[in-house]
C-alpha cells in the first residue's frame, strides 16, 4: 500500500514537472488585440553605419573577448566579422535571412556546431522585419509574437517609450535564446546581450565610441 | 603633345619611384647594420601607439590606442586605453589578459603558433627580425624612411598573416609603423610614437 502511494506521488511529481516545463512561453502574459501586423527593427538597419562593439563571449565557463563588427552591405546581407583586440580576424561571415557564407574562420573555431549557433544568433540579432500574428502584454511591455520557421520570436516593446528591449526566440514550449537591447533612441543599440537557455553561452556586445 | 605625355609618364613613374624604391644590396647591408646597432642597445622601450584596423567594407578604420612596454629579453605589455581598457602581457611563456578588470591567463608554453607570434611582436617592435629564417624579406626606400616587407614561408602562419611591413625612421633606425596584412584588403596598422628607449620600466607594468 505504502509502496504504491510513493509511486503515485512520484508519478504525480513527475507529471507536475513535465506540465510545468511544457507550459507555454506566453503563460505569464495576457492576450491582447493586435495593434500592428508588422514591426521593423532599426538596430542594424543603416547601411552607412559601421556597427562596432567590444565583445565578451562566455561559453561553458570559458571567456573569449574581441571586437564584433557588422555592416549592412546590401538590401538583404550583413557582413559580420569578429576580431581579437589586436585586430586578427577570427571569423568573417556574410549573412541574410536566407543565405549564409563563411568568408573565413580560424581553424580553432571551425566547428559546425559553433558556426550554426552563431549563424542563428546573428540572424536574430540582425533581423529587421517581423510579421506579427499575436499580441500579449505584461506590466511593462507589449509583446508581439512573430513566427520564425518552426519557432517563434517574441518581441518586447516597452509601453513607456515603445523601445524594442527584448527578443525571445522560443519553441512552442521552451525559451531558447534571449536577446536584450539597451538603446537611447531605439535606432542604435549601445548594449546587447545574447543568452542561450539550453547551452551555456552568453554573448555581450558593448558599443565603443571612437574619437 | 607627345613630349608632354612623355614628360607626364616620366613624372608619374619618377613619383612612384620616389614613394617606394627597392634598395640595392649595399643599401640593404648598411640598413640592417644600422638597425642591428640600435636594437642591440635597446634594453627597455616604451611607446604610445595608435592602432587602425582596416576592413575593406567599413567606411572608417577602427581606431584604438594606448601604451606599449618592452623589456629585455622578452617581456612585453600592450595596454589599450581608448576606447576601452584592455591589456595583454607576454611573460615567461604565458599571456596575461586584463579586460576591464577581468583577468585571465593563457599558457602558450606548448603553443607553437603563439610562440611565433610572440617572437614576431617583440621582433617587430625592436626591429630585429632580419635574421628570421621564417620570412622572405624585401627592402625598400621611402622619403625619410625605410621599409622592410616580411612574407611568411610557413603555410600555417601564412593563414593568419599574409605579410608584415615594418617602417623605420631613417635617422633613428627604429620602427615607426607596423602593418600586418591579412589579405590584400584587410590589415592592421600600428603607428608608434613618443618612443622612449632605455628608461627604467617598473616590473609592475608586466604583472597585469
Amino acid at each position: 500500500m505504502q509502496k504504491s502511494t510513493i509511486q503515485f506521488l512520484l508519478i504525480n511529481c513527475f507529471l507536475a514537472i513535465v506540465l510545468v516545463s511544457c507550459g507555454s512561453v506566453t503563460k505569464n502574459y495576457t492576450p491582447k488585440k493586435l495593434d500592428k501586423t508588422s514591426y521593423q527593427s532599426r538596430y542594424f538597419s543603416d547601411s552607412k553605419t559601421d556597427y562596432v562593439y567590444k565583445t565578451n563571449i562566455t561559453v561553458y565557463g570559458n571567456e573569449l573577448s574581441g571586437i564584433f563588427i557588422a555592416k549592412k552591405i546590401n538590401d538583404t546581407i550583413h557582413r559580420v566579422v569578429f576580431t581579437t583586440e589586436f585586430g586578427n580576424k577570427l571569423l568573417d561571415f556574410e549573412i541574410s535571412e536566407k543565405s549564409f557564407k563563411v568568408n573565413s574562420i580560424v581553424s580553432e573555431l571551425d566547428r559546425k556546431i559553433l558556426i550554426n549557433t552563431l549563424k542563428e544568433d546573428f540572424r536574430l540579432l540582425l533581423k529587421k522585419e517581423y510579421l506579427i500574428q499575436e499580441q500579449f502584454e505584461n506590466e511593462s511591455d507589449n509583446i508581439y509574437k512573430s513566427a520564425d520557421g518552426k519557432r517563434d520570436n517574441y518581441l518586447f516593446l516597452s509601453k513607456k517609450d515603445q523601445k524594442f528591449e527584448k527578443l525571445i526566440h522560443a519553441s512552442a514550449t521552451k525559451e531558447k535564446i534571449t536577446l536584450t537591447f539597451s538603446s537611447e533612441n531605439n535606432i542604435f543599440a549601445e548594449r546587447i546581450q545574447i543568452v542561450h537557455q539550453n547551452i551555456k553561452l552568453k554573448i555581450e556586445l558593448n558599443y565603443f565610441k571612437q574619437e | 603633345m607627345k613630349t608632354k605625355i612623355a614628360l607626364l609618364i616620366l613624372f608619374i613613374s619618377g613619383n612612384l619611384f620616389a614613394q617606394e624604391q627597392k634598395m640595392t644590396a649595399a643599401e640593404i647591408a648598411s640598413f640592417k647594420e644600422d638597425v642591428n646597432v640600435v636594437s642591440k642597445k635597446i634594453k627597455t622601450l616604451s611607446t604610445d601607439f595608435v592602432q587602425y584596423k582596416h576592413l575593406d567594407f567599413l567606411s572608417k578604420d577602427i581606431e584604438t590606442s594606448g601604451k606599449m612596454f618592452f623589456k629585455e629579453p622578452s617581456l612585453l605589455s600592450w595596454q589599450y586605453k581608448k576606447p576601452y581598457n584592455y591589456s595583454i602581457v607576454f611573460k615567461n611563456g604565458k599571456i596575461l589578459i586584463n579586460d576591464e578588470g577581468k583577468k585571465s591567463a593563457v599558457d602558450i608554453g606548448n603553443s607553437k603558433i603563439f610562440a611565433r607570434i610572440n617572437k614576431l611582436i617583440v621582433g617587430s617592435v625592436s626591429g630585429n627580425m632580419f635574421d628570421d629564417k621564417e620570412f622572405t624579406i624585401s627592402y625598400f626606400k621611402l622619403k625619410g624612411q625605410n621599409l622592410a616587407k616580411f612574407v611568411p614561408k610557413d603555410a600555417t602562419l601564412k593563414k593568419y598573416i599574409k605579410q608584415i611591413e615594418l617602417t623605420f625612421d631613417k635617422e633613428e633606425a627604429t620602427v615607426v609603423q607596423v602593418k600586418l596584412l591579412e589579405s590584400s584588403e584587410d590589415y592592421t596598422r600600428i603607428v608608434l610614437k613618443n618612443k622612449v628607449i632605455n628608461a627604467k620600466i617598473d616590473d609592475s607594468v608586466f604583472t597585469n
